[in-house]
């Protein structure tokens, strides 16, 4: 059963293996430069806040060169590389038998299906969860120095973003293999239950990408009870405030001074009480007409205006990545467990 | 002599529609069994279910003594259009039968391939069908198996092809003394590799035992215009039909027919067959079985 | 070996046809005492037909006292049927001979010649059993 599983999988092992060898000579031709870059920009063994400065400078340097651009590659593949494995591999895998007669010839040799599937989900599935980890690691390599910038404090185009935000969670830490286990056995249900390969594969991406926006949206967030805390105004190191003329006001943190890679929630103004506030005392009104900016925020801070975050702090972010790829991995074993119950009653 | 395929009220439903209702069978061992009947009366269900690919909806069924999937390796399955996997080559699909049956007997398997002249390397989505029928034949015959099914197999072949089939079929019973159990919806594919005869019609089995002696209790009486129900009580009437003078009955017996009126003349299994499938039809529902 | 053939449309039993050939064979001298009648197995493939059916009739011709079994060799024959009692009976084949010709004369075609011959044969054998 083995050897026959290898028969069947071997075009896509070779799929995989050649996909992960161009990433690989991507990252070589890449990765010792960017790394001698960061040597280069004394972020290392920095003090303070001076190290932001430095870590801006250092990702703002990347830019002359095109390796923004291999992270955005890297991180497109990892993001997608879950579903192309649940389309390709998991989706066609009985649908496929199916369709094309086949399963009369498989399931009648001398093993039982029971037995058919457990090797197939096994090998296919440590294969599917070996290839996404693949690329996820090496990518993490590669991209380490950007991630040390960025903790740091360092703010750089777009792209250089923070570890819990959507793409980089997804894309790094072992997240990729709890969604490359679960996007396979998504899709071999699809196929155990429609039968015919194409709907099964359209199917599986249906499902698979709406959880995979569900899942920072509204289940991430939640993984874990959040840290709340109300601070004063220019302890935000990345503010966002706007106004009316009417003094309605609202203030929103996108980071904290001091803790530059924690996950901002939700945050908003508060009054010395704690309570929600988004009149603007009268005292700051004109200053709000005048036009936002500083001079505005000094006035409301001095009336006691603060900011209250709800927050994940950088430490959590393994706990988050472990919680959620637990989640995935226990889907996928009750989506598992159904395909044996679903395989080893009907048929035809 | 043990049953080789053992049914018992045996019933496939999907959705609202019955494949298969009520077959009660008992079929012994060391036989050629052909399954005969139109399409859609629910050979291929009964056959399933047989190879374990189905589940009953109501009843039993037992091959060789046991449930089908305890004899998963006792049991060569042949399905209908002989499905193979298209991208993988002969040589490939031995090795499959190889890796997954215990049973295997590589070297029958090696001088069958031979013998069909057929090329090793070769894909098999580009043998013909009676090379793919070929090819699942020998898939099914080298894992030793006690029992071979096969649904419809030489349906799509041309007569040459049918031939060789056959051949290769009835050569693998006399060397390893299999028996078989066979499907198809024309008769004359049975004809002369079947010993044991049934007949499914409209999701029922009809008619069950030994060519000879089905051969040996039917016959066609034509004679002057008669009622059926008048005939006496050890003579069934199969099928009838009549002219305004004449009467031809198509009757089962076993006693041999006295009445003078009668011209009693012999019939093959085609008009056998035939009788039953009009009975069914006519909307009868009683099954004969005939006991050795 | 004789080698047997089938005829599908002539309405007898493959079974009678094969013990009908070895007759035919033993008459006509192409089978001798001792020579082996084709394996069970090879005369199943090559006709494509059921082992049973040769089983059956190399029964059948056991039972006649032609052929005799041995179990893990094969079918050998014990009895001819004989040319040579063809041979004997040449004074009935030059009466035959004559009638034919007598019957052509007298108008008769192959067909009517044959039906009254089946006819007379028939009725014959069934006042022989009454």
């Amino acid at each position: 059963m083995i050897w026959l599983t290898w028969r069947q999988f071997r075009v896509q092992a070779i799929t995989a293996a050649a996909a992960l060898a161009a990433f690989a000579v991507l990252l070589a031709l890449t990765g010792p430069h960017l790394a001698s870059l960061y040597a280069a920009s004394g972020i290392n063994g920095c003090q303070g806040t001076g190290c932001e400065h430095l870590a801006s400078n250092f990702l703002y340097q990347l830019q002359a060169g095109t390796y923004w651009v291999v992270y955005l590659i890297g991180v497109m593949i990892i993001l997608f590389v879950p579903a192309v494995i649940g389309l390709f591999w998991g989706a066609p895998m009985v649908a496929r038998e199916i369709e094309t007669g086949t399963h009369h010839l498989a399931w009648t040799q001398s093993i039982s299906r029971t037995q058919w599937l457990a090797v197939k989900l096994a090998l296919i599935g440590l294969a599917a969860m070996a290839v996404t980890e693949a690329f996820s690691l090496m990518q993490g390599w590669w991209a380490a120095p950007i991630g040390r910038a960025v903790g740091h404090g360092g703010s750089g185009p777009l792209i250089a973003m923070i570890q819990f935000s959507p793409l980089v969670f997804a894309t790094h830490g072992i997240t990729p293999l709890g969604y490359a286990a679960f996007a396979f056995i998504l899709g071999v249900t699809a196929g155990v239950l429609i039968r015919r390969a194409i709907p099964a594969m359209a199917v599986t991406l249906a499902i698979f990408a709406a959880l995979q926006i569900a899942t920072p949206l509204w289940i991430r967030p939640h993984l874990f009870p959040p840290d709340r805390t109300s601070v004063t105004i220019d302890a935000i190191s990345d503010i966002s405030f706007n106004n009316n003329t009417q003094g309605v006001f609202r203030i929103a943190a996108g980071a904290l001074a001091g803790q530059p890679d924690a996950w901002i929630l939700s945050s908003g103004a508060v009054n010395a009480a704690g309570q929600p506030v988004s009149m603007a005392p009268e005292a700051c009104k004109q200053a709000l007409i005048n036009g936002s900016g500083p001079s505005a925020l000094d006035c409301l801070a001095s009336h006691g205006i603060r900011v209250a975050v709800t927050y994940q702090p950088a430490s959590r972010y393994w706990a988050l990545e472990w919680t959620e790829t637990a989640i995935y991995l226990a889907l996928a074993s009750a989506l598992a467990g159904y395909c044996f119950w679903r395989l080893g009653r009907r048929l035809s | 002599m043990t049953a080789v395929l053992e049914a018992r009220g045996l019933g496939k439903r999907y959705r609202r529609m019955w494949a298969l209702a009520d077959c009660t069978l008992s079929v012994p061992a060391g036989h050629v069994v052909g399954l005969v009947g139109p399409n859609g009366a629910g050979k291929t269900t009964l056959l399933n279910l047989a190879g374990g690919l189905l589940a009953p909806t109501t009843g039993t069924i037992e091959v060789l003594g046991g449930p089908p999937l305890a004899r998963l390796a006792r049991i060569g399955f042949l399905a209908q259009h002989a499905p193979v996997y298209a991208g993988l080559s002969v040589a490939d699909h031995l090795a499959f039968g190889a890796h997954l049956n215990p049973g295997w007997d590589a070297g029958l398997a090696r001088s069958r391939i031979e013998r069909l002249d057929l090329d090793p390397g070769q894909r098999a989505g580009t043998l013909s069908g009676g090379q793919r029928a070929q090819l699942a034949l020998t898939l099914a015959v080298a894992k030793r198996p006690d029992l071979l099914i096969l649904d419809e197999p030489v349906a799509s072949l041309d007569p040459l092809a049918r031939r060789e089939f056959l051949q290769e079929l009835m050569e693998a019973v006399a060397g390893q003394g299999l028996s078989v159990v066979l499907s198809s919806h024309l008769v004359s594919d049975l004809e002369r590799v079947c010993d044991y005869l049934v007949v499914l019609v409209g999701s029922r089995v009809r008619v069950a035992g030994p060519v000879d002696e089905l051969l040996a209790t039917h016959h066609l009486l034509s004679g002057p215009r008669r009622d059926p129900d008048t005939l006496p009580a050890g003579q069934r009437v199969i099928s009838a039909s009549h002219t305004d003078r004449q009467s031809t009955l198509l009757v089962h017996t076993i006693d041999p027919v006295l009445d003078p009126a009668w011209t009693v003349s012999e019939v093959d299994l085609e008009d056998l067959v035939l009788a039953y499938m009009s009975q069914a039809a006519a909307g009868g529902r009683r099954h004969l079985e005939v006991q050795r | 070996m004789i080698e047997f053939h089938l005829d599908g449309r002539s309405g007898v039993a493959p079974y009678l046809q094969l013990i009908h050939q070895v007759r035919h064979a033993l008459r006509l001298g192409l089978l001798d005492e001792g020579d082996q009648l084709p394996k069970v197995k090879d005369v199943a493939a090559g006709l494509a037909i059921n082992p049973n059916t040769v089983l059956k009739a190399y029964r059948e011709l056991e039972y006649e006292g032609l052929v005799a079994a041995r179990p893990g060799i094969g079918t050998f024959v014990t009895r001819t049927l004989g040319g040579a009692s063809l041979a004997a009976h040449e004074p009935l084949r030059r009466e035959l001979r004559g009638w034919l010709a007598r019957a052509r004369r007298a108008g008769l075609d192959d067909e009517s010649i044959e039906a009254l011959f089946l006819s007379t044969f028939r009725s014959a054998a069934e006042e022989d059993i009454a």
